[in-house]
């Protein structure tokens, strides 16, 4: 994890360049498409399901079979592409790209080369948010292209067998590919990051690279020498790695005036190695499909899209950080990146009413998601609703009729809790209340009781405090909360503790 | 090396265990037969059709004529034979043909070639679609499907004496029929009698959501509304397809079709189609390109043939796929294959752009010689006082003996193209067009504008009556 951390720090410093040696890059992007069916065929997309069980007589390429496309996997796109300001083709058309593989069932892959459903457009770094170097920096979009996906080859080592599930196959992809204006490794790291928000935020994507969701093949030269591919990387964090090692690798090269080839590498975790060189490369064939109708869309498309979009990201992030919210910009961030936990903030704001929202702010984001995580468990708004948190705040600052520390220990049972319980039901339940239908006095006598009790356990730490160790005090004042389970008030038992210790 | 690819995570196909054994009769039209008999009702009750082996069905194997596929059985039936069932016809059996529709002599079949009915002696019976020609000249069935990419239905037809339709393409539903070249690929219709072409027609002219390429309820719609506008009588005879190669017989039959026409007050015109010409070469430019593409799904991995699992243990999987590829393709689908691949390579420039290119000035042409708009043309100006339909024989002469077509083929293979040139235009343009079979032996071609099947089958009517043969 440090390392990591260490890497992506140097990454945003530029730390990673060396003078002299001026970096290019580029991305392709192939992201799984959120439909509930394939691009072409009606069985499902579903995943981590028996091998071949989710497949389509299409899917696996019987004869006499034909595509048709999923209007669902359209849409996506679309929302995508406007998203990026990209420029709607209004007739777009598929393309046979053919190479024969086991896990590639028709011989070739159904995509869009000729003429793609979009072109142009860019996302925007920007150093406040995402962490780059430069204040600004806009990332052109070359293409966006629907395709399919193919099965997957699992080779088995133990018993060589070589396994091929046809569920991946046809499953929609977009494929973006960005004009190489990357100069840093860190522009490189934040851009995935924030593209892959992005189709999270927009429903397009699950956008989660561990599962292969997204996958990421970048083209790297240096100064302007021959590009170089490396396919098939399945985390940021190894995207960071390979540019890294492979653009310190033509370094090298040019330093020892070794030719940089242009030929596509991959990555094993520790180096990049040639797969083909540029002589080596395959020769698609490719071919407009005549059996798939050109895609017309109506030229006002781009604003009906536009229409249907939700506020982006970035804007939301900035409607965050401001006033009235002004939440930290790593918290906005997390909400926006989990759109369940957005939309339970806004619902808390709204329901807190003459409560800070600075106070909300800080109960969500430390004592909430605090109680959660010490539990080991994911934040679950059934646990507390908004308005139950609203109400407990409400307990807490306007009635006063909870302390903090014992609305603290609340929260710890309520998420561990087996079932959602009313705040006034667990106070009564775990007997977090205020004490109630007690006279001051009777108060005043039970904390001295205590107090009393806990100086006549502790000598040595009356004498540490008498010594001038002021702050061993809170020892005590732990003690006695812990004893009261919270229901006085801390400040009470420090002016007890002071006056009968006498400092 | 393929026992291990498939073994536990096989597509769940089922190659199960058919009834039908695969026969030979002496014309070899059949490569499986039915015996069950069932009773049906429906508008083709009674009728017996036999289906060409490349649409697939889920009772006997479905071989497209190919080693490749020999023991391939569909797990769905083809949209046509389930239809076709429907309305009451009993299939009899699947038919012979040239191997993935690649001839047109229908000797290029891993089931040996197909003789033809209308001779004593050896003769070809026209290929691709040639066991259901014969099947139907030999009365085994009322009706046969067959598909005609450049002419395989056209031509069988016209050298076995029987009718053939090809009707517009988009018309029949292609799910199920295993492609060839998917842009030209039709489904068509052989019966020895017109009104049985029709009702088959009828029963099979329907929209299928399957088949992304078949006719949607709108345009349907539209070519019905048209039709209102046909009323030109003028037969187009294209200088085009006077062609050296053709045989006395043919000219003559032309000849008789068109004077009987005119005896039915039809106006006869000497028309010119320039890109006529230019079209063989851009029909074999689309025609392998497409099918280099349809047939890379075959590789025996996931059903197919496969070379023994011994031969695959030390293997690649790319050398598996090369292997079973080259053993169990013919050698005339390979030759197609490696040319497609060749028009596909980055090597050659853009041949099949350029053929695309000729296509649409063939459409171009033809949208000025009829009197109806196409379908497919918003707001095109059309010639009122053009023709209803052209005419030409569909083949340049009767069918030739296997021994001479052999000869010549073998002297120079491009030889048995020749005779595309009569029915590959309106193939490339999609046009509905019929052979109906004025002599015994030689086929008449008739020739409509795009999604006016209606005219065509008018004409052929017309025709019918005054056919030398019947």
């Amino acid at each position: 994890m440090n390392i990591v951390r260490r890497l992506h720090r140097s990454a945003r410093l530029g730390s990673d360049l060396v003078s002299g040696f001026k970096l290019k890059c580029g991305l392709e992007l192939h992201t799984q498409l959120k439909t509930d069916f394939k691009l072409f065929s009606l069985s499902k997309t579903s995943f981590n399901e028996p091998p071949n069980s989710s497949i389509s007589y299409f899917d696996v390429g019987l004869p006499g079979t034909m595509p048709k496309l999923n209007p669902e996997a359209l849409r996506l796109a679309l929302r995508l592409a406007v998203s990026l300001d990209s420029d709607i083709n209004l007739n777009s058309s598929f393309d046979r790209k053919h190479y024969f593989y086991p896990d590639q069932p028709l011989g070739y892959q159904i995509t869009q080369h000729y003429s793609p459903i979009a072109t142009g457009g860019f996302l925007k770094l920007d150093s406040r948010y995402d962490g780059i170097e430069s204040t600004k920096k806009d990332i052109r979009i070359e293409q966006i292209q629907l395709e399919q996906d193919t099965g997957k080859t699992n080779y088995v080592k133990f018993d060589g067998e070589v396994r091929i599930d046809y569920n991946r196959a046809n499953i929609p992809l977009i494929e973006l590919v960005t004009k190489p204006d990357f100069e840093t490794i860190g522009e490189v790291v934040a851009f995935i990051k924030k593209y892959q928000t992005l189709v999270k935020y927009l429903d397009v994507c699950t956008g989660d690279l561990e599962t292969g969701a997204i996958r990421v093949d970048v083209n790297v030269s240096v100064n302007g020498g021959n590009r170089v591919e490396i396919k098939n990387l399945g985390s940021t964090s190894e995207v960071a790695e390979a540019l890294g090692y492979e653009y310190r690798r033509q370094i090298e090269c040019l330093k020892e005036n070794v030719s940089i080839l242009q030929e596509t590498r991959s990555w094993d975790g520790k180096s990049t190695t040639a797969l083909r060189s540029k002589e080596d490369a395959l020769d698609y064939r490719y071919v407009p499909d005549s059996e798939l109708p050109v895609i017309r869309l109506h030229s006002d498309i781009k604003k009906q899209v536009q229409e249907s979009l939700p506020q982006l990201p970035d804007a939301v992030v900035e409607k965050l950080i401001a006033s009235p919210f002004n939440i930290e910009l790593k918290h906005a961030q997390f909400l926006v990146n989990n759109k369940h936990v957005l939309s339970y903030y806004y619902n808390l704001i709204e329901s807190i009413k003459d409560i800070d929202v600075k106070r909300a702010n800080n109960w969500l984001f430390h004592e909430v998601f605090g109680a959660f995580s010490k539990n080991n468990l994911a934040f679950d708004p059934d646990k507390i609703s908004p308005s139950s948190l609203a109400r407990l705040l409400h307990l807490i600052f306007i009635e006063k009729s909870i302390t903090s520390a014992s609305a603290k220990i609340l929260l710890g049972h309520l998420v561990t809790a087996p079932n959602s319980m009313e705040i006034e039901q667990a106070m009564e339940q775990y007997d977090l209340g205020k004490p109630t239908g007690v006279s001051e006095s009777d108060i005043d006598e039970i904390v001295d009781e205590i107090c009393t009790e806990i100086i006549a356990a502790n000598p040595d730490v009356i004498k540490r405090i008498k010594d001038g160790k002021h702050k061993s005090i809170n020892y005590l004042i732990g003690q006695a909360m812990k004893e009261t389970e919270g229901k006085v008030s801390s400040d009470i038992f420090a002016a007890r503790f002071k006056a009968l210790i006498g400092t | 090396m393929r026992a291990l690819l498939r073994s536990r995570y096989r597509v769940p196909i089922s190659l199960r265990r058919y009834s039908n054994q695969l026969t030979k009769d002496n014309h070899n039209a059949f490569i499986s037969k039915r015996k069950e008999e069932t009773n049906s009702s429906g508008s083709l009750a009674g009728l017996k059709a036999a289906v060409k082996d490349n649409f697939v069905t889920t009772k006997e194997p479905t071989t497209s004529g190919s080693e490749m596929l020999r023991t391939y059985v569909s797990p769905f039936d083809a949209t046509t034979v389930s239809l076709i069932e429907a309305s009451g016809a009993k299939v009899v059996g699947k038919t012979n043909m040239d191997e993935f529709g690649m001839g047109s002599s229908n000797t290029n079949s891993a089931f040996g070639s197909v003789v033809n009915p209308m001779f004593p002696e050896n003769h070809i019976s026209g290929g691709s679609s040639g066991g259901s020609a014969a099947a139907v000249a030999l009365r085994e069935a009322d009706f046969a499907l067959g598909t005609d990419t450049g002419g395989s239905v056209r031509l069988p037809a016209s050298y076995c004496g029987v009718y053939g339709f090809k009707p517009t393409y988009g018309r029949i539903s292609r799910w199920g029929v295993i492609a060839y070249a998917q842009s030209l690929d039709t489904v068509g219709i052989f019966a020895r009698d017109l009104d049985t072409v029709r009702s088959v027609f009828d029963v099979l002219d329907v929209a299928d959501s399957k088949d992304p390429t078949c006719f949607d309820a709108s345009i349907r719609h539209q070519i019905s509304h048209q039709k209102n506008l046909q009323s030109s009588k003028v037969i187009g005879v294209p200088e085009e397809f006077v062609v050296a190669e053709m045989t006395e017989e043919a000219k003559d039959a032309w000849n008789l079709a068109l004077c009987a026409l005119v005896d039915e007050g039809y106006e006869i015109r000497y028309i010119s189609i320039p890109t006529i010409k230019k079209l063989l070469l851009a029909y074999y430019t689309i025609a392998t390109a497409e099918a280099a593409s349809n047939l890379s799904r075959y590789e025996g991995i996931r059903y197919g043939y496969s070379i023994s699992s011994e031969e695959t243990a030390s293997m690649t999987p790319f050398d598996i796929v090369s292997k079973n590829r080259s053993t169990a393709f013919g050698s005339e689908v390979q030759r197609r294959i490696i040319l497609g691949n060749y028009t596909l390579s980055s090597d050659s420039g853009n041949h099949y752009l350029r053929a695309t290119h000729v296509r649409k000035n063939l459409v171009a042409e033809f949208n000025k010689v009829f009197s109806m708009p196409n379908v497919l043309f918003d707001n095109e100006v059309y010639n009122r006082d053009g023709c209803c339909a052209l005419l030409c024989p569909t083949a340049v002469s009767p069918a030739p003996s296997l021994a001479e077509y052999t000869q010549e083929t073998n002297e120079n293979f491009l030889n048995a193209y020749i005779n595309d040139i009569l029915t590959v235009p309106a193939s490339l343009a999609g046009l509905p067009s019929i052979s109906i079979p004025y002599y015994s032996r030689q086929g008449i071609q008739i020739m409509g504008q795009f999604g006016d099947d209606e005219t065509v089958l008018k004409v052929a009517k017309t025709l019918s009556l005054n056919c030398t043969y019947n």
